[in-house]
């Protein structure tokens, strides 16, 4: 039926697609772009309303800091849109977030400077900090698929100790004192646009392509809708999740590398409490808990909304009283507001 | 200080952590007990005092959390190995537990969550165990004394600064703390109400932030774009706030002298040594120095006290400070936080320049 996902009954949007082009067209390809596209009416209606309340909302630099500020959440939900779908959890990638920077620029930065005393070349900091987030993943992978531990609780587990193991070395001290190499992609701006956008949009074009159109990527949809069945197809489900685990924290750690050049610090606290804000823009966005639904298309959807209604509120001045309830409320509506034009029952 | 968000999934589990260390009583099991070794002096008459620690992740807390063994050595206080709740007031109560189990005859916590902590404080009363808070006042319960800085001194000190270098007219933001802890309370209040009183002219922009320093950023780099000339700044925690505000000022091109008309007035508290070395370097222009040496060594002399069967009355003290009866017979020790400038960052009695 659709040439984008292996299985596709759930793929978010449903075969209606979107008001007014809503027949489902002769090409299996364009029904497929239109279930991506259940988010776009909120998008859509979110971008009115902002302009509505500040003139300043549309202007390319505001739009711009949009994007950058939601760079390092969106690589977060890449890697968990990829690991749900595959029928998976990671709970511990936002300590990811924090740890794979702490270690990469501790381990690099002179003692008097909160750092590990260890002094190696400041040209090892970054490949360091990546080199932890895959092997954090393979550890979570090991421990998942070899000893057949619930993905749950062993992410729980390690989202705990990961923080406990930064608080640790660091001795619970923000890190201020950075080499020049940590602050530069989460700052530096490449043809006017800042360097993580174009990181986060890369990286999301392989992804929706690798999952879209090659094979490996497809078998996540099979693995994760029905892993004997994907075994019995020929598929090497635990090789394939295991990467899929190892790219997840790959991905965290260049978040939390973005996160540290553009805040300027690696804060103790780095990335705590990220992972429910992951889970909710990779839900809204039409990526199922249940794993082999969804797309990351939709999941990148489910970014911007969030991002978007974070502006806004800033933008109007809602006060701190009133602004949980106010944002909860209204990705109530925009959930509502994709089932009522998408036409299609969430899971 | 900020109520962290981990929420109910690693709260529950981490509970149950705490909660079966605490089943074995008399064992030194204390949950995640950090910087051990305090309990090396002498005793002193009145027997043990357990001291729990909110947390180990921001350099203020740190700071308390050295300061604390060190002070009981200097008093001669048998202090019990200290317990960190992580910010998390399920394991404060089962800390506390714990430390009674233990034989603590006076118990010093800084509960960050300032309304669940009363049960506890009533059980501990009803066990004659005298409590001492540290940085907030309980929202109700029994404590022998409270020992804070006056954080609503905190919000007018900036509003005053700011106000005057801006010479009354331009447009401030404000990172507020978490409404839901009293010290963000204390300080946004008094910051909105000295401002509308005294400086009409200026326009604050409160922006919430949790005490995260990614939202600080977020909210920044927008209103920057929104209102380009913004000329004030005031955080509420220097420890989360300023390294991403200083970034981001950074890549704006705004990080520049008080000299130049673009500068960016900025007011901190906390006063970490990061801030008086930015106030050095004309990064940032004050900070309200919160006082962690003194946070410790009052929280321990009133345990100590506590002990000794003192009462305290309300009225001046003699280490600079009043104390104050805030209603019910409860007394807080308001200790003094002084505003640092350039003109005295490098006076050697401010604890940001002790450390290390």
């Amino acid at each position: 039926m659709t040439e984008t996902t292996v299985a596709s009954p759930g793929t978010p949007g449903g075969s209606q697609g979107s008001p007014g082009k809503a027949r489902p067209g002769p090409s299996g390809f364009r029904i497929a772009r239109f279930r991506d596209l259940a988010l776009v009416p909120a998008i859509l209606l979110l971008i009115v309303v902002g302009a509505l309340i500040e003139p300043a909302f549309l202007s390319a630099d505001n739009l711009t800091n949009v994007l950058q500020q939601q760079t390092e959440l969106s690589l977060l939900v890449l890697a968990e849109a990829m690991i749900l779908i595959a029928g998976k959890f990671d709970l511990s990638l936002e300590s990811t977030v924090g740890l794979a920077p702490a270690l990469g620029v501790g381990l690099v930065i002179p003692a008097a400077s909160n750092g590990l005393g260890t002094d190696w070349p400041t040209t090892l900091g970054i490949p360091i900090c990546l080199l932890i987030g895959v092997l954090i993943g393979a550890f979570n992978g090991l421990l998942i698929l070899r000893f057949k531990l619930s993905a749950f609780i062993v992410t729980l587990g390690m989202l705990i100790v990961l923080r406990g193991l930064q608080i640790g070395f660091t001795g619970g001290q923000n890190l201020f004192a950075l080499p020049e190499s940590f602050l530069y992609l989460g700052n530096a701006r490449w043809l006017g646009l800042p360097a993580s956008i174009w990181i986060c949009g890369i990286a999301y074009a392989i992804g929706i392509l690798a999952l879209g159109y090659f094979r490996h990527g497809r078998s996540i949809y099979a693995i994760g809708g029905n892993v004997d069945a994907a075994r019995a197809a020929g598929v090497r489900t635990d090789r394939v999740v295991w990467i899929v685990f190892m790219i997840g924290g790959f991905l965290a750690a260049l978040s939390g590398l973005l996160m540290t050049g553009r805040l300027g610090s690696v804060a103790a606290a780095q990335g705590d409490g990220m992972i429910f804000t992951v889970f909710a823009a990779a839900v809204i966005g039409g990526v199922s808990l249940d794993g082999g639904k969804g797309t990351l298309f939709g999941a990148l959807c489910g970014v911007l909304v969030l991002g978007l209604i974070n502006n806004i509120l800033t933008l109007a001045g809602v006060s701190a009283q009133w602004i949980q309830a106010i944002y909860g409320g209204i990705i109530l509506i925009a959930l509502m507001l994709a089932r009522v034009t998408s036409g299609k029952a969430q899971d | 200080m900020k109520i962290r968000s981990s929420a109910t999934l690693v709260g529950l589990f981490a509970v149950t952590l705490t909660l079966s260390a605490c089943g074995s009583s008399d064992t030194t099991t204390t949950p995640s007990a950090s910087a051990g070794s305090g309990s090396a002096a002498a005793p002193a008459g009145g027997g043990k005092v357990g001291i729990d620690f909110p947390r180990a992740d921001s350099d203020f807390w740190n700071s308390y959390n050295k300061y604390a063994p060190k002070m009981a050595t200097d008093l001669g206080i048998d202090l019990m190995p200290p317990t960190n709740s992580q910010n998390d007031v399920a394991k404060l109560v089962s800390n506390t537990q714990a430390m009674v189990s233990q034989g603590a005859k006076a118990i010093v916590m800084a509960p960050q969550d300032t309304g669940a902590i009363a049960t506890t404080l009533d059980q501990l009363a009803s066990k004659n165990i005298p409590v001492v808070t540290v940085d907030t006042r309980p929202d109700k319960g029994k404590t022998y004394m409270v020992v804070r800085a006056d954080n609503r001194a905190y919000g007018e000190k900036a509003c005053k600064f700011l106000g005057d270098q801006l010479k009354g007219k331009g447009k401030v933001v404000e990172f507020q703390g978490s409404l839901s802890s009293v010290n963000g309370r204390d300080r946004s209040e008094a910051f909105a109400e000295c401002m509308k009183a005294n400086y009409p002219g200026i326009t604050v922009f409160a922006e919430p932030t949790e005490w995260e320093g990614p939202k600080a950023s977020a909210a920044l780099q927008t209103r920057l774009t929104q209102h380009p000339d913004i000329n004030g700044i005031y955080m509420q925690a220097g420890g989360v706030f300023l390294a991403p505000t200083l970034q981001l000022l950074k890549s704006k091109n705004l990080l520049v002298p008080p000299t130049d008309p673009k500068h960016v007035f900025i007011v901190s508290n906390d006063g970490i040594p990061q801030e008086f070395q930015a106030i050095r370097d004309g990064q940032i222009d004050a900070t309200v120095s919160q006082p962690a040496d003194l946070y410790a060594k009052w929280a321990l002399t009133y345990a100590k006290a506590a002990l000794e069967g003192k009462t305290f009355a309300p009225g001046k003290t003699d280490h600079d400070s009043t104390i104050v009866d805030v209603g019910g017979g409860r007394l807080e020790d308001q200790l003094p936080a002084p505003l640092v400038t350039k003109e005295n960052v490098d006076d050697p009695n401010l604890w940001g320049n002790q450390v290390k």
